[in-house]
């Protein structure tokens, strides 16, 4: 009975929202993958922390064990449970990567819209200023700023990683917004006297939200990668579960990749960071399928 | 013409944006980094910390007692001079370092892209002209692989493979470090041994992902006119695979040469880090751990120049490359 | 005599899928040599399949499922890869359709005519250009201009010409014209008519020409065939074709061409729509649209017969035709 109430516009929302991602999805077996992949992480972030404690003292008779039925991944170099630690572990590296990819977004579009609303001078200058930022490579920068201010949580690494990755992003709002500006709907709204916060929020935000969608999964990819990279050279000491961290404690100060019968605990993180990578790379293909009806095959 | 130097006037005032961005993050260096490079100064050469201090801050280049105007005058007067600054650990000039390390970096850079680029386009070819191939999904599989793999886990995984369990190559270092260096058979094979792996793992990472570029452009170049009047004319199949669509094809990819050139060398702090190998991503790397802001800054300096006018070049060679393009504003 | 080309009874059929597509259903060619033989028919009509039979070049997923095609007495089906190859250009060589992207836009002119008759044999490239440059002054370019150009350099007519000029490099008995003057202006056209005129005198080649344009047939033509839906409907002397077609379609695309005198408002251009070549009625392909189309149109093809020396029709009706009604 309900169904019937509903009004048609309503209705074609949900099939659009809902109904016909979840048949793309179906259709391309990668990016159903990739969501899977995406969703277990999501779990292992949330729930699993409640799941699985974590007992962080040490306790050096058990270090470098291999994978055992107490152990399923081996022990680290103070004795303490691998698994464990990738578990808690995973809520930093999802957390650090969402602000990342948030606040690069935030970014781009506020110097995306406002370089193509504005034009003139104020266009020129940004253009300038996002050409710069995408020529000088970003690990090298983002390395500088992690060494001279100190990174204690996940905010602040979170912002150290979106400093330089919002140029492409703000390229491709910017550009959206000048097509976009010529069309008639924009004109229409105008000459109905409908402010600019009106058009900026109704009228160009939802054509301009594809890219960035699409973008903050990449851009999530990228932050883990680009967090795992600082974490591994020792720039971001705060949180001994990252995968980073573990990485590096693995390699570099423990030197456990020269024990043959420590490999889990030097294959875990990394196993993890691929795993969850691999799984938005498989995401990002069928997102893009979704909000690009062209690609559709 | 113009547009050229119009082009170059922008690649200057990155640069220059640069360095002043680098210059006020310097200034901002929290005190007590400074105070403990004092405070080593004072257990070497038994100074009062009051000088020790003062000189620490003169190799940042740093006269606390002129106005920052000033500082940035004298700082920029250096730079054009070619003085990049100095280093803290090492105690030379960071151009002394870069002189060391530079070589080898440009060496593995530089034969990591031929060989990538190479392979890539090669494969590409292949895949789009022989539509239905094994090759296809093999390669396509394998992009996905390394394209989501970060490289420093690809550099890992060969290390922990090839170095430490199969003994094949070594574990770190440019060349052995009993060999002398010079044009010896003995020394040139060491220095390829240990270059071997941080080769590799560049390869590995980009190649499929320029396969899968060219493979792109390769496809959409076949559907041309000028590909079946190629055949028309019964010109051999190999000379049109590659004078008629491989010549085509490649020319999108040039671009991406220089942008790939500039994730290469950020790349490099963790991969050189990973093999222990000697080049200027790995001082890059001792530099940030170590805190030795003189030569974080002038390696930082130098290597986001470099990429700058990589780009530029870049720009530069596919007009030259592709009669069609004239150089837009 | 024996003609110079001879096509017998082909199919071509392209898979896509919806279906298998035939563009090409049992037509039937012969060319004489030294003739200007025009192949007439919208698009649809299977023109360009068939002119790629003839250098066995059909793209996929287009398949040459049945008949042969003889030239010079030689059957072009069972030549071998390499056979194949050296019969393109130096045997038969073709003019395409949109010259514009005919040509390699990286490689000056120059190259690309090298490029050329090496395939073929040992060259030097100081032959080829010499034999170039006379090419392209006769069909009016400048040698010195032209050869170190790129493509994109040239203007739409210039292309064409060179297009030409490349087909003629290797001496072919045989040339093929896909619609030569459809993507330029009239005056244009006119210039390149004028340039294939000469070209057919000096030259004494055999033509093939495709078009839909019937006012370029008229100025250029010695015999024309007409083509429906993969068919060939009418076969005769341009008099013949002209002043006396037999085939209801033939009519009407006369009746449809506009000329320079006379109202365009008296043009009456031909009712209904093009065939659907997935799936077609069963009888005359053109019944559909046909004035004269009678029950056993409906039902029975009509075969391609021989009413006169060379006279083809294929029609049940034929002898009922009359141009004015």
């Amino acid at each position: 009975m309900a169904v019937t109430t509903i009004p048609a516009e309503f209705r074609g929302f949900l099939r659009r929202s809902l109904y016909e991602p979840f048949l793309i999805l179906k259709k391309d077996k990668r990016a159903l993958a990739g969501l899977l992949i995406l969703l277990f992480f999501l779990l292992m972030a949330t729930i699993g922390p409640e799941v699985i404690p974590l007992d962080m003292r040490t306790n050096f008779a058990e270090r470098f064990k291999p994978p055992s039925r107490a152990h399923p991944l081996g022990t680290d170099y103070g004795g303490r449970d691998v698994l464990a630690m990738i578990v808690h572990g995973s809520r930093d590296v999802l957390s650090v990567a969402f602000l990342a990819a948030l606040f690069t977004s935030l970014i781009a579009v506020a110097v995306g819209m406002i370089a193509g609303l504005k034009g003139g001078m104020t266009d020129a200058i940004l253009s300038l200023v996002i050409n710069a930022v995408l020529s000088v490579p970003s690990f090298p920068v983002m390395l500088i700023i992690g060494s001279v201010f100190k990174i204690t949580n996940a905010i602040t690494f979170g912002a150290v990683l979106s400093i330089w990755s919002w140029g492409s992003l703000a390229r491709a709002v910017r550009s959206q917004v000048l097509s976009l500006k010529e069309r008639e709907f924009i004109e229409a709204a105008r000459t109905l006297g409908l402010g600019t916060f009106h058009i900026v929020f109704r009228e160009l935000l939802p054509n301009v939200m594809p890219y960035i969608a699409i973008n903050f999964i990449d851009t999530m990819r990228g932050a883990i990668g680009a967090s795992v990279g600082l974490m591994f050279l020792g720039l971001v000491p705060f949180s001994a579960t990252n995968w980073g961290m573990m990485l590096n404690f693995a390699v570099r100060q423990a030197g456990a990749i020269y024990l043959p019968y420590a490999m889990a605990y030097v294959l875990s993180p990394m196993a993890a960071i691929m795993l969850l990578e691999l799984g938005g790379v498989f995401f990002a293909h069928g997102l893009d399928e979704i909000l690009n009806p062209r690609l559709r095959a | 013409m113009l547009v050229i130097l119009r082009r170059i006037g922008i690649a200057l005032f990155t640069i220059f944006v640069i360095v002043t961005l680098t210059f006020f993050i310097v200034r901002k260096t929290p005190g007590d980094v400074m105070q403990a490079w004092a405070m080593d100064l004072l257990d070497t050469y038994s100074m009062t910390y009051e000088d020790a201090l003062a000189m620490v801050k003169s190799w940042y280049g740093y006269n606390p007692n002129q106005p920052m105007l000033q500082q940035y005058i004298a700082y920029i007067s250096g730079l054009l001079k070619g003085d990049l600054g100095k280093s803290f650990i090492y105690k030379v000039s960071v151009n002394k370092v870069l002189i060391r390390a530079l070589p080898w970096t440009v060496f593995v850079l530089s034969v990591s892209l031929l060989l990538s680029f190479g392979i890539g386009v090669m494969l590409g070819m292949a895949m789009a002209w022989k539509r239905k191939s094994i090759l296809d999904p093999l390669v396509t599989a394998y992009a996905s692989f390394t394209g989501a793999t970060p490289d420093y886990i690809t550099a890992l995984i060969l290390l922990i493979i090839f170095a430490v369990n199969l003994r094949l190559f070594p574990l770190k270092g440019a060349y052995d470090a009993t060999v002398n260096p010079g044009f010896t058979w003995e020394f040139i094979k060491s220095v390829l041994k240990h270059a071997a792996l941080p080769i590799a793992a560049y390869t590995f990472e980009h190649a499929a992902s320029w396969a899968l570029a060219m493979k792109g452009s390769a496809v959409g170049v076949l559907g041309e006119d000028y590909i079946m009047a190629a055949r028309a004319r019964g010109l051999k199949e190999r000379r049109i695979m590659i004078h008629y669509m491989g010549r085509n094809a490649i020319l999108p990819l040039v671009t991406s040469l220089a942008i790939s050139m500039g994730s290469m060398v950020g790349g490099s702090t963790l991969i050189e880090t990973v093999f222990s190998y000697p080049g200027v991503g790995w001082f890059f790397g001792e530099a940030l751990t170590k805190r030795d802001f003189g030569l974080m800054q002038g390696l930082f300096l130098f290597l986001a120049s470099s990429i700058i006018f990589a780009n530029l070049a870049a720009d530069i060679l596919y007009s030259i490359l592709d009669p069609r393009i004239k150089l837009e504003g | 005599m024996v003609p110079l080309l001879s096509v017998r009874d082909l199919v071509v059929e392209f898979d896509l899928d919806r279906g298998a597509l035939r563009a090409v259903n049992g037509a039937s060619l012969d060319v004489q040599p030294g003739e200007v033989m025009a192949v007439v028919g919208e698009s649809g009509s299977g023109k360009s399949t068939l002119a790629f039979s003839i250098l066995n070049l059909v793209p996929p997923p287009g398949k040459i499922v049945n008949g042969e095609i003889l030239f010079d007495s030689k059957d072009v089906f069972a030549l071998s890869e390499e056979e194949l190859r050296q019969y393109r250009w130096k045997e038969v060589a073709m003019v395409f359709q949109a010259a514009q992207n005919a040509m390699n836009p990286v490689m000056r002119i120059a190259d690309q005519m090298v490029d050329t008759a090496q395939a073929h044999g040992k060259a030097s490239k100081g032959e080829v250009l010499e034999k170039a440059s006379e090419l392209l002054r006769m069909v009016r370019l400048e040698p010195s201009q032209v050869l170190h150009s790129y493509p994109h350099e040239l203007s739409g007519g210039m292309r064409q010409r060179v297009i030409i000029v490349l087909s003629l490099l290797l001496d072919p008995k045989m040339l093929i014209l896909d619609e030569p003057t459809t993507a330029l202006d009239v005056v244009t056209q006119a210039y390149i008519l004028d340039i294939l005129a000469d070209v057919r005198e000096k030259l004494g080649l055999t033509m093939v020409l495709l078009t839909h344009d019937m006012s370029i047939v008229a100025k250029i033509a010695d015999r024309v065939t007409v083509m429906y839906a993969g068919r060939v409907m009418e076969v005769g002397k341009i008099e013949e074709i002209f002043y006396d077609a037999k085939h209801p379609y033939t009519i009407g695309l006369i009746n449809a061409a506009p000329s320079l005198i006379g109202d365009i408002a008296d043009k009456k251009p031909i009712p209904g729509s093009p065939p659907n070549l997935l799936n077609p009625p069963p009888g005359c392909p053109f019944h559909p649209r046909c004035a004269y189309a009678t029950d056993r149109c409906r039902e029975e093809e009509p075969e391609l017969k021989e009413i006169g020396d060379g006279r083809l029709v294929a029609c049940h009706n034929w002898w009922l035709i009359n141009r004015d009604l």
